[in-house]
């Protein structure tokens, strides 16, 4: 294999091999003078007119000058092809978009064509290009844009997917007199409940937020007013015993639940306002 | 907005009857007097998962979430997958809990070369009676322990398929029940580290729980210093005495099983399992395993927390032990840093609490 390489190497080398060295030979012979410097391209020129012999001067032969009818030149005028300027107008024919383009160009084009006009517009194409070269860098650095004037983005609400009675909009004395009507206690010691995280709500003391369990409002409250919190833990317990657990509320039970939700409410309106949110 | 912390107990009447100025309310205290008491008596349960707290508590300094939850995921008949850098004692406390139940205990440290055969068992022949006789792998405990389970391929945990989920064995035509309890501790190193291959998604989801094992605080790492150097840290497991059988735990469990949970609190949880489907930041949701996971979870944190029922707190504060193993985020997600955690508070925060 390596033999049948060198032989065929050796046909390709040798006539081609050959005539190269001829050639390169002839290109070196043909060459002036192979390495200095070779005049300017200027001089060259100037050198070949010096070298040529002048011509004399033709006084005698007047070139004809030749002008178009003027009737041909009407009918040329004429003619919509050769007509050059672009209208300001959209062409005939053209749809809605194409018409309100044309109306718009012809409106702005007299504000950039002036000289004033196009230097208004290179600002604005390079401010904008500048603008974008930004952002792409600024986004690939991972930078909150927000934060850059000092203020944290606020929290957008959340997206909650249903949403069960509103504590600010429920008629608290009427659904507790129809649950208490209809004899649905645990119902009433729900909603008795729910009246008073409206009430703490209203007072600062708690941020309702409907993700929120009541350990969390336990937690809020224990930060807002220490003092109301043994109260409440107790009335969340008996409301998670009642609505969670399930646990059939008695006539008797449910009066003294009631009292003890009316008794908080009552102290709780003799407290103000939360301080700290207030 | 986080959900209580789990060493928070759940405020008790006879804990909130601290003096109150303004707010001293005639609001009876004693729990059995208001009516508002357990109807089951879960004395028994937190007094025996307080054993085992207790033993545990002498070796390990701290992790007491950590604790917790594997008490939660022992009472929930569920399996735990613990994950962390190494050293911070995953397979120490793994072996604690095991040793705490008095029941059959396995180790399978898991290589890049073991087979499927080394974790169940094979058939061998016998020449004397012309028949195969199966041979019981290390799976066949009752508490196993499977150490760096993220170091052998995906071939041999195709292996605990069948038996973390359905509690058998088949070879040859033949299913072989597992004991009871039956439950799988495993360890692992985040997947970054070298020599390491990401769990199948079918057999993440068959863990109940995926706990992050962080580093001790300081003051934690420092009592654990005290006491290795008092010459504590030379046999640790010896102090840890039996304390929980499997007939006791059995009981245990059924105590759990019984638990009250509201349909509401049952909406909740399908709520949430159901957000991680459509999520955006999510390639693939959770299961309807994973629901039922949370439901069994929240029950058993429940009756640890000394309730017959369920609120939502405990959905909340099982919500990331339950999913964040069993959800994927898109490939945008994860450039940008972000971690399931996240998409899984995101999720708890966009669905309203049942009240």
């Amino acid at each position: 294999m390596r033999k049948a390489n060198t032989k065929r190497l050796g046909r390709v080398q040798g006539p081609w091999g050959h005539l190269g060295l001829l050639l390169l030979l002839g290109w070196l012979l043909a060459a002036p003078a192979l390495g200095a410097p070779r005049p300017p391209r200027q001089w060259r020129a100037l050198a070949d007119t010096a070298s040529a012999p002048p011509l004399p001067a033709d006084a005698t032969a007047q070139a004809p000058i030749r002008r178009p009818a003027a009737e041909r030149l009407r009918e040329l005028r004429g003619q919509r092809e050769l007509q050059y300027v672009e209208g300001t107008g959209a062409p005939e024919g053209a749809g809605f978009l194409a018409r309100l383009m044309a109306w718009l160009w012809r409106w702005l084009a007299p504000v950039f064509n002036t000289k004033g006009g196009r230097v208004a517009w290179d600002i604005i194409f390079y401010g904008l290009m500048g603008a974008t070269l930004l952002f792409a860098v600024l986004k690939l650095l991972q930078v909150d844009l927000t934060k850059v004037f000092g203020r944290a983005p606020r929290a957008l609400p959340l997206a909650y997917e249903t949403g069960q009675e509103n504590i600010h909009e429920l008629n608290f004395a009427d659904a507790l007199a129809q649950a208490e009507a209809a004899g649905n206690l645990r119902l009433a010691v729900r909603l008795g409940y729910l009246q008073l995280l409206k009430q703490l709500t209203d007072r600062d003391f708690i941020a309702w937020q409907p993700d929120k369990t009541n350990q969390a409002y336990l937690r809020e409250l224990a930060a807002s007013q220490p003092t109301a919190r043994p109260a409440f833990a107790e009335l969340t317990r008996q409301f998670e015993y009642a609505w969670y657990g399930e646990l059939p509320v008695s006539a008797a039970l449910y009066q003294q639940v009631r009292e003890s939700q009316r008794q908080f409410g009552q102290q709780l309106s003799g407290a103000g306002r939360a301080a700290h949110l207030a | 907005m986080d959900p209580q912390p789990l060493n928070e107990p759940t405020p008790s009447a006879a804990q909130d009857a601290e003096p109150a100025s303004a707010f001293a309310s005639g609001a009876p205290t004693d729990a059995a007097a208001t009516g508002f008491a357990p109807r089951t008596d879960l004395s028994a349960l937190t007094g025996q998962v307080e054993a085992v707290r207790q033993q545990i508590g002498q070796v390990i300094v701290g992790q007491q979430d950590l604790l917790e939850l594997l008490l939660v995921a022992l009472l929930a008949d569920g399996h735990v997958l613990l994950e962390g850098v190494p050293g911070v004692a995953k397979t120490l406390t793994a072996k604690l809990l095991a040793r705490t139940l008095a029941v059959p205990f396995s180790r399978i440290q898991f290589t890049p070369d073991l087979m499927p055969a080394d974790v169940l068992g094979t058939s061998i022949f016998r020449p004397t009676q012309g028949d195969f006789e199966f041979r019981p792998g290390p799976i066949f405990a009752s508490v196993v322990l499977i150490d760096e389970i993220n170091r052998a391929p995906a071939k041999t945990q195709s292996a605990l398929f069948e038996v973390m989920e359905e509690r058998t064995v088949t070879q040859d035509g033949t299913a072989h029940h597992m004991a009871t309890p039956f439950v799988v501790l495993a360890t692992q190193n985040p997947v970054e580290q070298e020599g390491t291959y990401r769990l199948p998604e079918a057999q993440l989801d068959r863990f109940l729980f995926k706990l992050n094992v962080g580093y001790p605080t300081l003051a934690e790492e420092v009592q654990i210093l005290q006491g290795h150097h008092s010459g504590f840290g030379g046999t640790p497991l010896e102090k840890v005495k039996p304390v929980l059988s499997a007939q006791d735990l059995a009981a245990l469990r059924q105590q759990v099983g019984q638990q009250r949970v509201e349909a509401n609190v049952l909406e909740y949880i399908a709520k949430i399992v159901g957000q991680t489907r459509a999520h955006k930041a999510l390639y693939l949701g959770a299961s309807p395993r994973a629901s039922l996971a949370l439901l069994n979870g929240a029950k058993a944190l429940a009756a640890l927390r000394g309730r017959d029922f369920v609120t939502p707190e405990d959905v909340q504060t099982l919500a990331a032990p339950v999913l964040r193993h069993r959800i994927m985020l898109t490939p945008e997600r994860e450039m940008e840093g972000g971690t399931p955690d996240d998409v899984v508070k995101a999720i708890v925060q966009s669905v309203e609490v049942p009240r």
